[in-house]
């Protein structure tokens, strides 16, 4: 399978080539070793998103208009950023073979995982822009306002790229950050607009959305999406900041700590 | 005639820190605030220097826990050093006894994420693949992942990557111990071609006569220290001497 690729020119410098290599390698382990292969990968968000809807829809009489779309953004989004915290927090001892015996730069490991993830979200959003505008009822159609994702999903994108060094660097001296992570983002999965109004939201915890970028991330993505609405500028300049800060203070930490992965783990 | 350095390394050192009980979760680390693990430092290696031209053939000696690999994996860049610094000219590969690969990938996708990391593009591993598999002996097992091999396959799997993908730079720790005696045969042959020529290569290895016969320049080495650095011959009389 792997042998069989051809890739387009841009792709002749053999970093952006290992990048994807590794990323297609990582995304077919995941996928393709169960049953269901890329199926799985489908099925996903929209199971999420059942259950959140019964739940919150048919159970708590949600009033939100298009709730099922309104999870669907949230969910895929939340996923992506729980796939890439948690989910490579212990990057540094499974990818052990590809730095330990040799001089490659360990960002590309985390960059080529991540991207691995953006293959996932990619899908998942092409699954909801097919729901958004087949399927749902309440729908405004597409836009070329929904470009505007790129963006703001590149943040995203930042964002967890930074916490995932910081993570993982921790990891090598404390392997419970594993437990601590997992508590903090169930927290913060309740602390973020994903399956209530932003209004109340922000009835509750006024500005929190300027603490928690992911809930920034989340509101533009809809308004981009659902609501052919610009990003809220401000919101969306601070999480840029934001995520930029956690990944400078991401590669300290890995400078750092990260170079003594190879003896400590 | 002045050649090009490949390799410089000043005044290097590593210290172990080896701490009796784990302190490894945050928990442990918050209860213990004023009661710091005991630890024991093992100075694996002393301050160091060396340089290597390219294309030269180092043998690297000395008894077991003489600091030989921690020195290797310090001059491959996978360890930092405590003190000095290591220059390297080009990319390296470290290589020993069945690594550098995942074993939850298949032979082929090892294949492919080596040669790449090593500096490959995708298409010279096109080119490469076929002689790969077969100086490994693995044409059947191609789409098998590595988890099921058996150890002799691993490492076969592995040398056979170092010498057809190769680095610049190759640090090869104990690789004559991989496979059988007929696969030995050919490792060993491999040294005897014209592979050799143009990379750097540092050999670590307990067998005197491939060292002998391969090697420009031998060094010495004794706990943790560099005891001598130059002709092979008279190394290998030191470490003879070191195992009466």
């Amino acid at each position: 399978m792997i042998n069989q690729i051809t890739l387009p020119k841009a792709f002749y410098s053999n970093k952006l080539e290992r990048l994807w290599l590794l990323a297609k390698i990582e995304f077919k382990l995941r996928y393709y070793e169960n049953n269901l292969g890329l199926l799985w990968a489908l099925l996903k968000p929209l199971m999420d998103v059942a259950i959140y809807y019964i739940v919150f829809k048919t159970i708590l009489k949600t009033d939100l208009e298009a709730f099922a779309s309104y999870l669907f953004v949230g969910l895929i989004l939340w996923n992506f950023f729980l796939e890439s915290t948690a989910g490579t927090i212990q990057i540094l001892q499974t990818k052990k073979y590809l730095y330990e015996y040799s001089n490659m730069n360990k960002l590309e490991i985390y960059i080529s995982t991540l991207l691995s993830n953006s293959i996932g979200f990619f899908f998942n959003l092409v699954m909801f822009i097919l729901f958004f505008n087949f399927v749902e009822a309440d729908s405004y159609g597409l836009s070329a306002l929904n470009l505007w994702i790129i963006p703001i999903f590149i943040n995203l994108f930042i964002l967890s790229l930074g916490l995932s060094f910081i993570l993982s660097s921790i990891y090598i001296f404390a392997k419970d950050i594993t437990q601590i992570w997992q508590v903090f983002t169930s927290g913060l999965f309740f602390l973020s607009p994903i399956f209530y109004k932003f209004s109340l939201f922000t009835e509750a915890l006024p500005n929190f959305e300027y603490i928690n970028p992911v809930a920034g991330i989340i509101i533009n993505a809809r308004n981009v999406l659902m609501y052919q609405q610009l990003p809220n500028m401000e919101l969306f300049i601070f999480d840029f900041g934001y995520a930029f800060f956690v990944l400078f203070l991401g590669l300290i930490m890995l400078n750092k700590l990260g170079a003594k992965a190879a003896e400590k783990l | 005639m002045e050649k090009e350095i490949a390799i410089k390394a000043r005044n290097i050192s590593k210290t172990f820190h080896i701490s009796e009980d784990s302190h490894n979760t945050v928990k442990h680390r918050l209860f213990n605030l004023f009661n710091p693990p005991r630890s024991r430092e093992v100075p694996a290696l002393k301050s160091l220097s060396l340089e290597i031209k390219k294309g030269e053939c180092i043998g690297l000696l000395g008894r077991n826990g003489s600091g030989k690999s921690t020195l290797v994996k310090l001059l491959a860049g996978v360890y930092p050093t405590d003190s000095g610094y290591v220059n390297i000219k080009g990319s390296t590969m470290l290589m020993n006894l069945g690594v550098g690969m995942s074993h939850e990938l298949t032979a082929r996708e090892n294949i492919y994420v080596s040669g790449s990391v090593l500096g490959l593009k995708i298409k010279e591993v096109d080119a490469l693949f076929d002689k790969i598999v077969s100086f490994a002996e693995l044409e059947e097992f191609i789409d098998t992942k590595i988890k099921f091999f058996s150890s002799g396959m691993v490492a076969r799997l592995g040398f056979s990557i170092a010498v057809n993908a190769g680095a610049d730079v190759m640090f090869l720790d104990e690789i004559f111990a991989v496979g059988d005696a007929k696969f030995q045969e050919k490792a060993v042959k491999v040294f005897e071609s014209s592979w050799i020529e143009g990379r750097t290569v540092i050999l670590v290895s307990h067998s005197m006569e491939t060292i002998r016969q391969y090697c420009h320049r031998a060094a010495y080495m004794k706990k943790g220290e560099l005891k001598y650095f130059g002709d092979t011959g008279t190394a290998i009389d030191m470490y003879l001497a070191d195992n009466q």
